[in-house]
């Protein structure tokens, strides 16, 4: 009976004891985060930009002897862009490898698949891509941040360019699918927020590779400006063609966000695009240009809009983690809310309603520039926090 | 703009598109007529050419050497492939060509995302193709006139060397009756390995010269693919003719479809092919088979 009992004692003991081990074991060792994002599929190359940046920098804070005087340690899983495949990479992640901080999430639809359930694992999530509205929006929950521009601030940036430029006839050509349409439809809403008007729009059918017609017909619509929402290669294919046809010597042409990845490729013919950016390599600022620097030198190429976007990210993170001095979602969580910092992009701070990171809104434009083996957007306008950020829990300013 | 001048555009537009259209095609054509082979690599070659164009041309500065490189490059894999590869099938039925060259496809599309990574790379025009002329005081680019006087200059050499050589003659005979050509005292095999060569290298110029206008990426082998099929389809499988008018009626259906129905315009494609092979179920040039 005595050793039965002895025994009882020992077993509950045992059950109990990594409950009791696990919050100081996890206050010691690596300090894991979970990237679950695209690593195959259409957004691989963007994919590719969040894993080498999360890379780089686990390499460089641990050269520094690490965080809280732990090493960082990032685990990647593939979801290849899909939701449900986000949402158990994530939950594996949780679940398996302990991890309580999520970063590098690729498509907003991935994010507000994995957001819901924050709660539930305990976990938190800092976006660095994410551009939905909503995600600070209707679809917030406590445990979310985002530490990047979102696509209604970089809207909005634009926006306030245009209505200070002198054209007020704008045609649109977009890529004909969700993205391009909803593209042109945020931009005619902005054109008549701004007094200014749209004279048409054309959408060509994804994989379109002779635009020839749909340069004409720009022509023949003679608009003032046109904006175009075009990616990747169909992308590429416009901007070269436009340029063969010397449309820019007639119109200025612009698009919602300019990044690297799609002006790079198009070389001197994507010179005078001016659209939004969320993040450029040209800030003029020293952090980022000790970020460009150590990027450079690492990688051997110039960072893109994803890559300063998730440095930025996981800047947010560190800063939060010292500031708490524990890794846990709550302390965390309570150190992310009105958060002060500087990052590369400048000061920014984590507003605690909804966890957006009020941050400039810049315009850029594509220029040639010394030294550099192909054109560059440069910074042409930079406006306060406070113009380009939406109200609290809004997608869409008043 | 003046109606007559939208026109003019309009027609050299479609016509550069056309050229590219048959620089594609036509070694399509050729391999289908004369091996009975349908090549599910030809939109990979096209690609192989655009991306060997433009490193030819980093490497050397010169575009005009880069359609020479890119030919030459695409005939050499061409015959290496039908030699170690296609050479062993003849005998066999026709799905095996299908697996074998989409086999192709696929290791070529790796092998050029391994050698020259993921990122679209870009071909620049030389000064005397990168200017403009005027049709009726709207500019129009010298690349586009330069495609299509290529193109014909393609056609016609082409027809010319199958219709007024000697080589020309022994392809037609091989086309027409492969054992009776060998029964003869021709090298059939020797005839093949030609043909494959000759039709990857004419998919390579055709991808060299569309590099300025598409850049070289990835995802260029799978796009041009399903025209290249549909221009033959259209044509009459395996009919040289036929390409060439395959070639024209799609480059107009989609020139003025993106034009005046953008929204319909990936239909535009299959309505024509499904129009003419209701009208004439081997193609336009084609025997029903």
């Amino acid at each position: 009976m005595r050793n039965l009992t002895m025994g009882r004692r020992t077993a509950l003991g045992l059950l109990a004891a990594p409950a009791l081990i696990r919050p100081a074991a996890a206050q010691s060792g690596p300090i894991r985060i979970g990237v679950p994002t695209a690593m195959t599929g259409t957004w691989a190359v963007l994919g590719a930009q969040v894993v080498r940046t999360c890379r780089l920098w686990a390499r460089t804070v641990n050269a520094e002897g690490g965080l809280l005087g732990r090493p960082v340690e990032f685990l990647f899983e593939d979801t290849q862009g899909v939701p449900a495949n986000c949402l158990r990479k994530a939950q594996e992640m949780v679940e398996r490898d302990r991890v309580n901080i999520l970063l590098g999430l690729m498509a907003s639809s991935e994010a507000l698949a994995v957001m819901p359930k924050l709660a539930e694992w305990n976990a938190l999530f800092i976006s660095s891509v994410n551009g939905a509205g909503s995600i600070t929006a209707e679809h917030w929950v406590p445990n979310a941040f985002r530490a990047n521009t979102s696509g209604p601030m970089g809207a909005r940036a634009l926006a306030l360019w245009l209505r200070a430029a002198p054209q007020t006839e704008f045609f649109s050509l977009s890529l004909d699918y969700a993205w391009g349409r909803s593209s042109v439809e945020t931009f005619e809403g902005l054109l008549r927020g701004i007094g200014k008007r749209s004279i048409g729009s054309v959408f060509a059918p994804v994989g379109t590779r002779d635009y020839s017609s749909f340069i004409t017909r720009i022509r023949q619509a003679n608009p003032q400006a046109l904006y175009i929402a075009l990616t990747g290669d169909d992308g590429t294919a416009f901007l070269r063609q436009a340029a063969q046809f010397r449309l820019f010597e007639r119109m200025p042409v612009v698009t919602e966000t300019v990044d690297m990845l799609f002006t790079r490729p198009a070389g001197d013919a994507a010179i005078g695009l001016v659209g939004g950016s969320r993040y450029t390599f040209t800030l003029n600022n020293p952090a980022n240009a000790a970020f460009v620097q150590r990027f450079r030198s690492e990688l051997n190429e110039l960072p893109d809009t994803y890559d300063g976007e998730q440095w930025q990210a996981c800047e947010v993170l560190a800063t939060a983690v010292r500031k708490a001095r524990r890794t846990d979602t709550e302390a965390v969580v309570a150190a992310l809310r009105d958060l002060e910092m500087s990052s590369i992009k400048g000061p920014l701070k984590i507003r605690a309603c909804d966890g957006q990171a009020e941050q400039a809104g810049l315009v850029v434009r594509v220029d040639r520039r010394d030294g550099m083996p192909h054109p560059v957007p440069e910074v042409i306008a930079t406006y306060a926090p406070s113009e380009v950020t939406p109200a609290c829990r809004a997608a869409n300013f008043a | 703009m003046d109606p007559l001048a939208l026109f003019a555009l309009q027609l050299l537009n479609a016509l550069s598109l056309s050229a590219l259209f048959f620089f594609l095609a036509v070694g399509l054509t050729l391999i289908f007529g004369i091996m009975r082979v349908v090549n599910f690599a030809h939109g990979a070659l096209f690609m192989f050419g655009a991306y060997v164009g433009v490193v030819a041309q980093t490497l050397s500065g010169s575009f005009i050497f880069s359609l020479v490189a890119a030919p030459l490059a695409a005939g050499l894999l061409g015959i290496a492939f039908e030699r170690s590869a296609l050479s062993r099938l003849y005998a066999r039925e026709h799905s095996a060509f299908l697996l074998v060259t989409f086999g192709l496809a696929l290791a070529l599309t790796e092998a050029i995302r391994l050698i020259w990574g993921a990122d679209a790379r870009q071909a620049e025009l030389p000064v005397f193709l990168a200017g403009i002329i005027f049709v009726m005081d709207e500019p129009f680019p010298v690349y586009r006139l330069f495609l299509i006087g290529a193109g014909v200059m393609c056609a016609l050499a082409c027809w010319a060397g199958l219709q007024r050589t000697r080589i020309g003659l022994l392809l037609r005979a091989a086309s027409q009756n492969a054992g009776m050509t060998a029964a003869l005292g021709n090298d059939v095999a020797r005839i093949r390995a030609l043909v494959f060569a000759l039709a990857c290298a004419l998919a390579a110029l055709g991808g060299a010269l569309a590099a300025p206008l598409l850049s070289a990426s990835l995802g260029l082998g799978s796009n041009v693919i399903i025209d290249a099929f549909v221009i033959v389809m259209i044509g009459g499988m395996g009919s040289f003719i036929g390409t060439a008018a395959g070639s024209l009626l799609l480059g107009f259906a989609q020139t003025f479809g993106n034009f005046y129905l953008p929204e319909l315009s990936l239909g535009m494609t299959y309505a024509v092919m499904i129009a003419v092979l209701v009208l004439r179920p081997g193609g336009l040039f084609g025997r029903s088979e």
